[in-house]
């Protein structure tokens, strides 16, 4: 779920066509099936997701040598994600316990669902190297990073600091994500949402949230 | 019919409560806010929410919680009229019709329309959820676990189906979601299922983690990559709120039409308020004698659809309310709203809290009033508001957020695991993924392994009983042809079609 991708043109042309956004994005799926295919030597019954792991090694370099077409960049990497996900579930299910009988084991709907998943996946991703597509929309940094540290830093923040430092903190960081932040009405807004919150949350709603930090 | 109206006036006894007519107030205000404010969904709304209806009596939070759903359907409409931009997905089609008609300075009847259509709407679903409410769920009560697991295939199917984009990837998003409900313990032996020994995962990921990430946060960071929009609000006063005689002969038929098209529509699964205002639309300019007017202002065009959202959006409560079953996303949060309350959505609802039940249905009727009395003359507040620039707007709703993730549990992990979903869920639009299917999967999950686990047990591991029981099998059969005809390259091209227009 993480390659963070510039786009890439829709259509590139068959054979070995280097193209740095395939290379980039054939490579991140390589390397997360490499660090797959270690979890899954480490876990004793993990077999199938170890074959799932090879395949999609040998898929994203050929991918990155421009060996496999890219013609819909979105079905494409979206259905290997998927594919992606279904093998780290397998992996970390793999010590669960499965049917036994004719009951279930708690090991056996996750897997069951994990193995739709990848197919599904597949299917998606086939779709991805036959069909035209749009290439993948270029990703925004600043906007995005700033609102996610924001929400971390919320995290981090509210247990030793208290609310009303974590609140006016956070929305000063997510405030800056924005190209057209003005500093005074910033503040004054920070502290305004601040204070609503305050209000809201501790004396209306009475839930118990520590105000100040705590020495 | 006499137990209808006793139930009925049980149910008003309930909701003219004052706290639970403050709740409905309350639930209509903001839902109407949310609906001006284009940016801010009703599915995120109701995420943001849900936390802060957790100190609230059951009836008191599903109450407010309906309200903003459906007073997020009238607010809709106003930004729709007076500024043509749709301030939620429902009212994208009033635009056309609404703001031709501002323009031409008819802005007050155009919103009285949809408001009186809106408001009639809203009175034939109510009477509608009454009383379909009570042979669904003697049907119900037939169903074993069999029936219930096809069941909620059949109605993941239709969400999947009428749902826009690719059947495949929402198919694959549905099973993301039934995967990923499936960390924390297991039902049965309480064995921790992918969990990694991260105790806060003991529980499952958080279901308002995961709305709150989804839509709330991949919104806003969706929203912050497009162009600051030029708001152009029609500055001329609006005079004239009242429609004329001839405005309302010219829509009876069309509200009349629009609020049949939308409760059908809104019963089926994965349908709901969006499709019903477009098929009212589409409806209307069909059997129109004149179709040119369309598009260039025809009262018709207002009334149709704001009535259709309006039906669906109450109507979609009578498969949660009577199955147990959410058709869509905003379902699914009040599924999660109802189990944090202790409440198991499904025909018990009826019979074990009937306060709850009629106390709801007649909750909507008020609530519909009440949105009509205060919309009309709010008008000018509500617009007022959409001069709040979005750069000030969207950190107050992301610390609102995360103060409102962190007060469910005191974990500042479920924030962190909230903006994890926030990630995933701006990849998901890169990617041309929904995220609704996946937050239908991902509620539907845990049930429908329970059936499932049940239903193999009782047939002694023979999955045929799926097929040989007759009511499951007509249930997965209409899944399997619906698929299949939604696959078909022909029916393909003309939904997208029906999409784009």
């Amino acid at each position: 779920m993480s390659e963070r991708l510039s786009p890439s043109p829709g259509g590139t042309r068959p054979g070995f066509a280097l193209n740095i956004h395939n290379l980039i994005g054939g490579l991140i799926v390589a390397v997360l099936a490499v660090l797959f295919l270690g979890f899954a030597f480490y876990e004793p019954n993990a077999v199938i997701p170890r074959f799932l792991s090879a395949a999609l090694i040998v898929v994203g370099i050929a991918i990155a040598i421009g060996f496999l077409p890219v013609h819909a960049p979105r079905d494409l990497y979206g259905g290997l994600a998927l594919v992606m996900l279904a093998t780290f579930a397998l992996i970390a299910s793999a010590d669960l316990p499965g049917q036994r009988g004719f009951a279930f084991g708690p090991g056996t709907a996750p897997r069951l669902f994990s193995f739709l998943l990848a197919a599904l996946g597949a299917a998606v991703a086939v779709g991805g190297v036959f069909a035209e597509g749009p290439p993948i929309e270029k990703y925004k940094i600043r906007g995005p990073s700033l609102v996610i540290i924001a929400i971390l830093a919320f995290a981090a923040m509210i247990r030793p600091l208290g609310l009303v430092p974590a609140t006016f903190l956070a929305f000063m960081i997510s405030i800056l994500g924005s190209t057209e932040m003005r500093w005074i009405e910033s503040l004054i807004a920070a502290a305004a949402m601040t204070l609503f919150c305050v209000l809201l949350f501790v004396y209306l709603l009475n839930l118990p949230f520590q105000l100040w930090p705590r020495f | 019919m006499t137990d209808l109206l006793s139930n009925l006036l049980m149910g008003f006894h309930v909701a003219a409560n004052p706290y639970n007519v403050l709740f409905c107030l309350l639930g209509a205000l903001v839902g109407t806010l949310v609906g001006v404010l284009p940016g801010i969904g009703t599915v995120a709304t109701i995420a943001m929410l849900l936390p802060i209806t957790f100190g609230l009596p059951p009836v008191g939070a599903l109450i407010m919680l309906a309200g903003i759903y459906y007073g997020a359907q009238y607010g809709g409409s106003t930004t729709s009229v007076l500024v043509n931009i749709p301030g939620e997905a429902t009212s994208v089609i009033t635009c056309l019709d609404g703001h031709q008609m501002a323009r031409q300075g008819r802005a007050g009847p155009a919103l009285s329309i949809a408001a009186i259509g809106s408001f009639f709407a809203g009175c034939v679903a109510t009477v509608l959820v009454a009383a379909l409410g009570a042979p669904l769920t003697g049907l119900a009560l037939l169903f074993g676990p069999a029936e219930y697991f096809s069941l909620m295939v059949l109605g993941l199917i239709f969400a999947v189906v009428l749902a826009k984009g690719s059947v495949l990837k929402a198919v694959a998003m549905v099973v993301t979601g039934l995967l990923l409900s499936m960390v924390g313990s297991d039902l049965e032996t309480g064995a921790g299922r992918m969990t990694f020994d991260i105790a806060e995962l003991a529980d499952g990921i958080g279901f308002a983690n995961v709305a709150m990430g989804v839509f709330g946060f991949a919104e806003i960071v969706r929203n912050l990559e497009l162009p600051a929009e030029s708001r152009d609000i029609v500055k001329a006063k609006i005079t004239g709120l009242l429609p004329t005689r001839q405005d309302l002969i010219d829509s009876a038929g069309a509200i009349a039409r629009g609020t049949v098209l939308g409760s059908l529509v809104g019963i089926l699964p994965g349908g709901g308020a969006v499709i019903a205002s477009f098929a009212a639309y589409t409806f209307e300019k069909k059997i129109a004698k004149d179709p040119s007017r369309f598009g260039r202002g025809a009262i018709q065009g207002v009334a149709a659809p704001e009535s259709a959202n309006n039906a669906a959006a109450q109507t979609s409560f009578i498969p949660l309310l009577t199955l147990g079953i959410p058709p869509n996303a905003v379902m699914a949060l009040m599924v999660g709203a109802m189990t944090i309350h202790g409440i198991v959505p499904g025909p018990q609802v009826m019979t074990k809290q009937p306060e709850l039940f009629w106390g709801m249905i007649a909750s909507m009727w008020i609530g519909n009033l009440m949105l009509v009395v205060i919309n009309l003359p709010l008008v000018g507040v509500w617009v007022s508001l959409l001069r709040v620039p979005y750069r000030l707007l969207y950190p107050s709703i992301i610390v609102f957020c995360c103060i409102g993730i962190y007060s469910i549990n005191n974990s500042p992990t479920d924030v962190v695991i909230a903006a994890i979903f926030g990630v995933v869920g701006y990849w998901f639009v890169k990617h041309d993924f929904e995220p609704a299917p996946m937050l239908l999967g991902f509620v539907l999950g845990p049930l429908m392994e329970e059936n499932l686990r049940r239903a193999m047990l009782i047939a002694r591991g023979d999955a045929t009983v799926f097929f040989t029981r007759p009511i499951s099998g007509v249930l997965l059969s209409t899944a399997i042809i619906l698929l299949i005809i939604a696959a078909l390259p022909k029916i393909r091209r003309r939904r997208d079609e029906v999409f784009v227009e």
